[in-house]
């Protein structure tokens, strides 16, 4: 069993990880041929996540329920609201609108699912405000200076900034191309090279932890 | 408590007023202050000016209805300026909840510029995969999407004649609102299959694109309502994000202010506490 378990999944993990980093490299047909046929299989995969991730949260909030647990009514609401778009959906088989004319899946769609996440969003411009009046304080030099540079960004992305003081857009402009993509490129390179490094512990089978933590 | 602590620790419920009337207020009485065209949004206007006619354009629409306010106006303005250009439009979206939004958007842009399905534009809709649809067209894109969203098969449409995978596109956009988005668009589709990338976000993930953006990577970005507002000044058909732009320059200040206000309270309070510190 530990085989199966343990060394089938490894091999597999190292075969496919060693074919699709050369694959990238090698730009013969039957090379492309492989990498469609996998790309259709993630595709595949993908859909199967889907209903395993759905699955997933009907068992948590079931459990929830049934345990009576603190915040259950919201479990009981997202339960009725999952239910009913579901059965929605296959009564109008997954379209929004037929001719022109809005199904039931449409009309949650449009006049539950929008507007809510629309709320949800605009919400955060009153927190944001809330929030940088409490704490957006120059403690330290380093937040002085952290709070100069978006004063001069927030005035130079919009009209209303240009227009009292001018030279805040390309003040701003130089703040976003210059300091803050040399800095977020150099978090980019060593994410990467962290990536890399990884890649190659989960290929070569000493990074395990993707293979969950059961009996052997 | 004294008069700096307490206003340090004001009603919030003050800070939401202000910042309810600072949006409202505009909104009733706009006043329409220019908008300055920035080279990152030109670089995206520029290059869909100098495609021909019949060009293959790709839009991916990478975001749901919480981003609509500030990408939905981006994608107004592209389809727009893509078919008065006459382009073939090709909408697909990777995030599932963005579906039926991209459906009527494009519909709606196709229809007020009396534009044909089938012919001048398709909706290809979504996939399961993520970032492997990505790669899934780049190898063929009748694989990824057998059918479109409205069930006809993509083979034989003659907005797609000669087009077998992402090699095939003129122009793609992916207007992203996180991941997967442009920067998917770019490790697993530009990189690999040498179409040339514009970018459109929201104003928060905006300056994490810049360095893709620096390096040519991406030709252009299009960055919250202010990219949306210059692009629909661009191409001269002033929308929701130019009227949003008196709103966003209101709020904008009122933070800044209330940034200023903040700080001159706690550089009192500061002072106060050091003074009786000594005298103590």
């Amino acid at each position: 069993m530990i085989f199966l378990r343990r060394q089938v999944p490894l091999l597999i993990t190292m075969i496919t990880g060693l074919v699709f980093a050369a694959q990238y490299y090698i730009p013969h047909p039957a090379s492309e041929q492989v990498l469609t046929s996998a790309t259709k299989w993630l595709q595949i995969i993908g859909g199967f996540a889907l209903v395993l991730g759905v699955t997933s949260l009907f068992h948590q909030h079931a459990a929830k329920i049934r345990r009576k647990e603190a915040g259950w009514g919201y479990s009981l609401v997202l339960y009725a609201g999952m239910l009913g778009t579901i059965a929605m959906g296959l009564w109008a088989n997954g379209k929004e609108s037929i001719d022109g004319a809005a199904t039931a899946f449409g009309w949650i769609y449009n006049f539950m699912m929008v507007p809510l996440q629309g709320t949800m969003f605009a919400i955060l411009a009153f927190f944001i405000a809330s929030a940088a009046y409490r704490s957006f304080r120059a403690r330290s030099r380093e937040a002085a200076v952290l709070l100069i540079a978006a004063v001069i960004v927030m005035m130079g992305r919009v009209p209303l900034g240009e227009y009292l003081i001018p030279i805040s857009g390309d003040l701003s402009q130089w703040i976003l191309n210059v300091l803050n993509a040399s800095v977020r490129r150099a978090i980019l390179i060593g994410v990467s090279l962290g990536a890399i490094a990884l890649s190659f512990k989960i290929i070569f089978g000493v990074e395990r932890s993707y293979l969950g933590g059961g009996k052997e | 408590m004294t008069f700096s602590e307490r206003m340090l620790k004001i009603d919030r419920r003050i800070i939401f007023a202000v910042i309810g009337v600072c949006t409202l207020l505009p909104l009733l009485y706009p006043v329409g202050l220019p908008i300055k065209i920035s080279p990152e949004v030109r670089g995206v206007y520029d290059y869909m000016e100098a495609l021909p006619e019949r060009s293959v354009f790709l839009l991916s629409i990478d975001f749901d209805p919480a981003s609509k306010p500030e990408l939905h106006p981006q994608a107004i303005a592209l389809l727009r300026h893509a078919f008065r250009k006459n382009f073939r439009v090709v909408a697909m979206t990777l995030w599932v909840s963005g579906t039926g939004m991209a459906d009527q958007l494009l519909t709606q842009v196709a229809q007020e510029m009396g534009k044909e399905k089938g012919k001048d534009y398709v909706f290809l809709g979504w996939s399961p995969g993520g970032t492997a649809v990505i790669i899934n067209m780049g190898q063929d894109l009748y694989q990824s999407f057998p059918s479109d969203y409205s069930g006809n098969p993509t083979k034989g449409q003659p907005v797609l004649d000669g087009v077998q995978s992402l090699k095939d596109v003129n122009y793609a956009i992916s207007l992203a609102a996180g991941n997967p988005g442009v920067e998917a668009w770019y490790v697993f589709g530009k990189d690999k299959y040498k179409f040339e990338l514009g970018g459109g976000c929201t104003g928060v993930i905006a300056p994490g694109l810049y360095p893709l953006l620096r390096s040519g990577q991406i030709n252009g970005l299009i960055g919250g309502l202010r990219g949306a507002a210059e692009y629909e000044s661009l191409i001269g058909k002033k929308g929701r994000a130019v009227a949003g732009m008196d709103a966003q320059s209101a709020t904008h200040m009122a933070i800044i202010m209330l940034v200023i206000i903040c700080n001159l309270f706690y550089f009192s309070q500061r002072r106060a506490s050091k003074q009786q510190h000594q005298i103590g």
